[in-house]
């Protein structure tokens, strides 16, 4: 059983590291989804007023316009 | 072409189904693999069972870099910031997976070499990878997600940067390293049966969690992308 700690010490490196980067992620995903949600609210209560052209570049203007939860992108790997 | 994107899209819809079990059975099997099936390595001992989390985890960082790459291309190609967003997740995996492969690579060296670290040329160019893409994303996230012209450099920061993947496979074979010849990769693999079966559903574990991490950072960059469209419009309504 030589070298036991060292396979321990790198099971347990990447276990914790792949914890700590979904609980990071998943935190980011959820506070991201509230924002949209509030800013959605907002835009929804401005609704009267004339729609303005969006400011935003490229294909902001689709993302603006599409659902809460965000489109698949074109694919994966 | 159409149809293909419509099946691509179906495919995307079923990640939440597929990948998550897939990946954890996968993993659990890599694990009692790694440390009851494959028999134990007569001159390394127990600290060898690694080799099944850091093999995959580098081949699985290429193909994470590769796609990076890939989707870059493709943004610079159609203009479409969804390719942005897809080169960000999957660079954000591939420096997850390469800081793994440095950190297990370190912890496997030291009873074995002696040292944590060497500048030994694989290790020196798989250093120089993750800084390479640290950098990317560094860059990228100081503009906002949406910041068109930020997206164009740091796609080409990025197809640039997945040139150094060849130059870390072929090192070994270009310079005298501490890391051996390939091994696994060639015609006749210098490994017994059992241990490459366990590699391999290592690779299919390290593979099929890449590749749900990828799915779930790139939504997480549409989020981003959506919320700052969305701030946008509201700031132009508010002003109007």
């Amino acid at each position: 059983m030589e070298n036991i700690e060292y396979l321990f010490a790198g099971f347990a490196v990447f276990w914790a590291a792949l914890f700590i980067y979904l609980l990071t992620l998943q935190a980011r995903l959820r506070s991201l989804h509230r924002e949209i949600e509030r800013l959605e609210e907002r835009l929804a209560e401005s609704e009267g007023k004339p729609a303005p052209r969006s400011r935003t570049v490229g294909n902001a203007s689709s993302a603006a316009s599409g659902s809460a939860e965000p489109s698949a992108p074109p694919a994966n790997s | 072409m159409n149809a293909l994107a419509i099946l691509l899209a179906r495919v995307y819809e079923w990640r939440w189904v597929v990948l998550p079990p897939v990946a954890g059975v996968a993993m659990m099997a890599m694990i009692v693999g790694a440390l009851v099936a494959a028999p134990r390595e007569i001159i390394e001992g127990e600290v060898q069972r690694l080799m099944y989390l850091h093999v995959p985890s580098a081949v699985t960082m290429y193909a994470a870099f590769g796609f990076t790459a890939f989707a870059s291309v493709m943004f610079l190609w159609k203009r479409d910031m969804r390719w942005d967003a897809a080169a960000r997740g999957s660079a954000v995996v591939g420096v997850f997976l390469c800081g793994m492969v440095l950190a297990t690579g370190a912890i496997w060296g030291k009873p074995i070499w002696g040292v944590y670290w060497s500048w030994d040329a694989r290790l020196t160019t798989t250093l120089i990878l993750f800084l390479i893409y640290s950098a990317y994303l560094l860059a990228r996230s100081v503009a906002g997600p949406l910041d068109e012209q930020a997206a164009r450099f740091a796609a080409i920061f990025a197809i640039i940067g997945v040139a150094d993947i060849p130059i870390i496979q072929m090192s070994v074979r270009w310079w005298r390293t501490l890391h051996p010849q390939p091994i696994v990769f060639q015609t006749n693999p210098a490994l017994p049966g059992e241990m490459l079966i366990v590699l391999l559903i290592g690779f299919i574990a390290i593979f099929a969690l890449a590749t749900w991490l990828i799915s779930l950072q790139t939504d997480t960059e549409r989020a981003a992308q959506r919320v700052s469209a969305l701030r946008a419009e509201v700031d132009h309504r508010e002003i109007a």
